[in-house]
């Protein structure tokens, strides 16, 4: 067993490490076809999407073949995690995908790959319909005021509840105008050591996943990541301590919440209903098995900055494989993202639609909601998400700093106060790129 | 390693022969069997070896072709990193565990399985089972024993009074659990290695040792234990490489957490590569552990030369 992984990483690691010194990248022979010859143009997308979403984005790459018969598009199933580390090996081999799914908080690095395709001007073409897509999604995908991304995903974060476990326990569910005391004092009624049972759970990995749902409640308090000019952090203040007292509060002296560290066991626990309430995205909502609600993140009493979520989304990147390749990757993408295959792609998916104005539309919205409960309160919260991680490329080590500190204060190892300066420490020097 | 000594010696008595007929054709089809994997080797084995060194020695965030050459700035730089150093630490107390303590429970498993007694195969079986359960198998496995509120070890735990244990959450525990669950999985290869050097152990020695009036524990301690040592040699060097490279089940549990009580030397280099794009720091970090790699077999090897016992 670990024989086998083991030298497959080692190899992995020392190939992936030493393909990177050869930085020469030659054309590619099969780029071939140009236009007036009648030849098929053959493009591959990778994509890291599995059951549900494979198949519905399967029966729309099909749909397009067939639809557009001078160009065939080939697909190529990788785990989005790994999806970066792939795609820079084969930078260096000098055979990139045409088309890449790669997570939004990579953008500010995958700006600085030469063969990465300037979108700017398409997507400010008509047909791309620029605006319709979500400011979040928009602000992900431009680095500098160069458009290098299409928006592929969009989601948000909410509280979802376990419904009979409120009823059981005589509580009012989560409303609209809950205030973080309100939800802080559910998580302690729900909370029953006899039981095993707690109010809330937090990804505690000290992953982004972790930073994110910290990053919502700082901006809620009225608080900022970095400063306007990006040029040094401005979480270390009295919003970004409000929201990390809240944690401590909860996690150390009720002892409310499920501190996941390892960032695997809530959504078992949450159905065995052993946890109350979670804040999560609508990906999670088909795993559920108990009856759940959805409802808006908590608001800070007394903070102007109301209620908000964070969304993340994720983009298509293009790769400069040559003119004839590169115009049918932006003809496959436009094709992707107009309304009718994005509608189609939600509905079978539960995925929340990337463009705005299909969450107007009534009729679809029901469907949506129908097909996956709770979905419809995932849509309108997309109109709660104001701000948008800041778009520089110390970013990985801002969140690895803001991941430590949050984790540090859930398990009672620093105050909030230590925990925020030696992250806004730590996150000045990254900026000065130190 | 051992093993291959011992087949080395055993044909010597021929060894003449040999180098005769090897100046004739069987010299050329023995290239011919062994060049392709020897080229395979070479190009998935050492030219990445080189390949690194020189990575090690630039700035290069694997994003842009433009690598500077920084010469020793990225191990300098290694020299004053912390979290580095946490994970040296790291990775030296995890080797110094998992290494020992899976070579005594494997001895002790493979002696116990070493007899003849009905339903042996599967007991066999079940030693070496935890080889073939896949590591991303194992450490959900492990993720639930040793989750602390309704985790089987805690529960075991709570019967005999001892309070339950936060475990991957608790950065003073999360590295033990880390180093259960690896000896557990390695313990299979370990007794497959000590059984077959133990059917070599001839049944005389102990029946004179017997007669001699020796006991059960001192045949084992004066018998089993020198016959074993080549074997013991191949395992502690195989163990120790091993250990030393330990990722997998970091990354599948607890990613290094919580506040880095489990970043070990691999785990840390990949971080930084893959996720901090400083692909040169990476590779300064990955030559270190290669250099100290080299270093500790050699002294192993020389520690083998001096105390592993081969029958001659």
């Amino acid at each position: 067993m670990t024989h086998l992984a083991r030298i497959t990483t080692a190899i992995a690691l020392t190939g992936a490490l030493a393909i990177t010194a050869c930085s020469s990248s030659k054309p590619d022979a099969s780029s071939t076809s140009s236009p007036g010859t009648g030849k098929t143009v053959k493009i591959a997308v990778w994509e890291g999407y599995t059951d549900t979403e494979g198949k519905a984005f399967a029966d729309l790459v099909s749909q397009f073949n067939r639809t557009h018969p001078g160009i065939r598009v080939t697909t190529l199933e990788t785990p989005n995690d790994y999806m970066l580390q792939k795609v820079l090996t084969a930078v260096r081999g000098g055979s990139p995908p045409d088309v890449a799914y790669l997570f939004g908080s990579w953008a500010p690095s995958v700006a600085k790959i030469p063969s990465v395709v300037d979108l700017t001007s398409t997507a400010h073409s008509p047909e791309m319909n620029w605006n319709d897509f979500w400011p979040a999604e928009q602000q992900v995908a431009t680095v500098n005021g160069k458009i290098i991304g299409i928006p592929a995903l969009v989601d948000n974060l909410a509280i979802v509840y376990n419904k009979s476990l409120f009823t059981k326990l005589g509580l009012a569910p989560p409303s609209p105008d809950w205030t973080w005391d309100d939800f802080r004092n559910a998580a302690k009624a729900l909370t029953d050591p006899a039981a095993k049972r707690v109010g809330w759970s937090i990804p505690a990995d000290a992953s982004e996943d972790t930073v994110w749902h910290w990053e919502a409640m700082l901006w809620e308090a009225g608080g900022d990541i970095l400063t306007p000019d990006n040029s040094k952090s401005a979480f270390n203040s009295p919003q970004g301590l409000q929201a990390t007292h809240l944690l401590r509060s909860m996690a150390v002296d009720d002892k409310s919440v499920y501190i996941d560290t390892t960032n695997s066991k809530y959504a078992d626990l949450f159905n065995a209903g052993k946890i109350g309430m979670l804040v999560t995205g609508p990906w999670d909502l088909s795993g559920f098995t108990v009856p759940y609600g959805v409802q808006v993140m908590p608001t800070f009493a007394g903070s102007a900055a109301g209620h908000q979520s964070i969304a993340g989304p994720d983009n298509w990147v293009v790769f400069d494989r040559g003119n004839d390749r590169k115009q049918a990757a932006i003809t496959f993408l436009t094709w992707l993202t107009a309304t009718p295959q994005v509608k189609q792609f939600s509905l079978q998916t539960g995925d929340l639609p990337i463009r705005r104005s299909l969450a107007t539309d009534a009729a679809f919205v029901g469907q949506m909601d129908k097909a996956l409960p709770g979905v419809q309160a995932f849509i309108d919260n997309l109109a709660n998400v104001k701000k948008a991680r800041p778009q520089v490329e110390a970013y990985p080590k801002i969140s690895l700093a803001l991941g430590d500190a949050i984790v540090a204060v859930l398990l009672n190892k620093r105050t909030p106060e230590e925990a925020l300066s030696r992250a806004a420490a730590a996150s000045d020097q990254a900026l000065s790129g130190g | 390693m051992a093993a291959v000594r011992e087949l080395v010696r055993d044909r010597q008595p021929t060894a003449s022969r040999v180098r005769v007929r090897l100046r004739g054709s069987d010299h050329l089809s023995g290239w011919a069997f062994v060049t392709p994997a020897t080229v395979l080797i070479a190009i998935f084995g050492l030219l990445p070896i080189g390949w690194s060194l020189l990575l090690s020695f630039q700035q290069s965030d694997l994003l842009t072709p433009s690598t500077p050459w920084v010469g020793t700035a990225n191990y300098r730089r290694l020299m004053h990193d912390h979290t580095f150093a946490v994970s040296v630490q790291h990775t030296i107390v995890y080797t110094a565990l998992f290494v020992p303590a899976t070579m005594i429970v494997g001895v002790l498993i493979a002696v116990a399985l070493n007899r003849n007694i009905r339903g042996i195969s599967l007991y066999r079986t079940a030693a070496y089972v935890t080889m073939a359960v896949s590591t991303i198998n194992a450490a959900i496995i492990f993720m639930w024993l040793f989750e602390p509120s309704f985790g089987v070890v805690n529960r075991a735990l709570g019967w005999v009074g001892i309070p339950a244990q936060l475990w991957l959450s608790n950065p003073d525990q999360a590295l033990y659990v880390i180093v259960a669950m690896t000896v557990w999985g390695w313990t299979g290869f370990a007794v497959v290695v000590y059984l077959a050097a133990l059917q070599g152990v001839p049944q005389e020695l102990y029946d004179a040792a017997a007669i001699d009036g020796a006991g059960r524990f001192a045949s084992f301690r004066t018998i089993t234990i020198p016959l074993l040592s080549p074997a013991s040699l191949f395992l502690a060097i195989w163990l120790t490489i091993s250990a030393l490279q330990l990722f997998d089940e970091v990354y599948l549990t607890t990613r290094g957490g919580p506040l880095h009580a489990t970043s070990v030397v691999v785990y840390y280099l990949w971080d930084q590569a893959f996720n901090q794009f400083d692909a040169g720091y990476a590779a300064a970090a990955a030559y270190v552990l290669f250099m100290a790699t080299l270093v500790i077999t050699y002294l192993q090897f020389r520690l083998g030369d001096r105390y592993a016992h081969y029958r001659r």
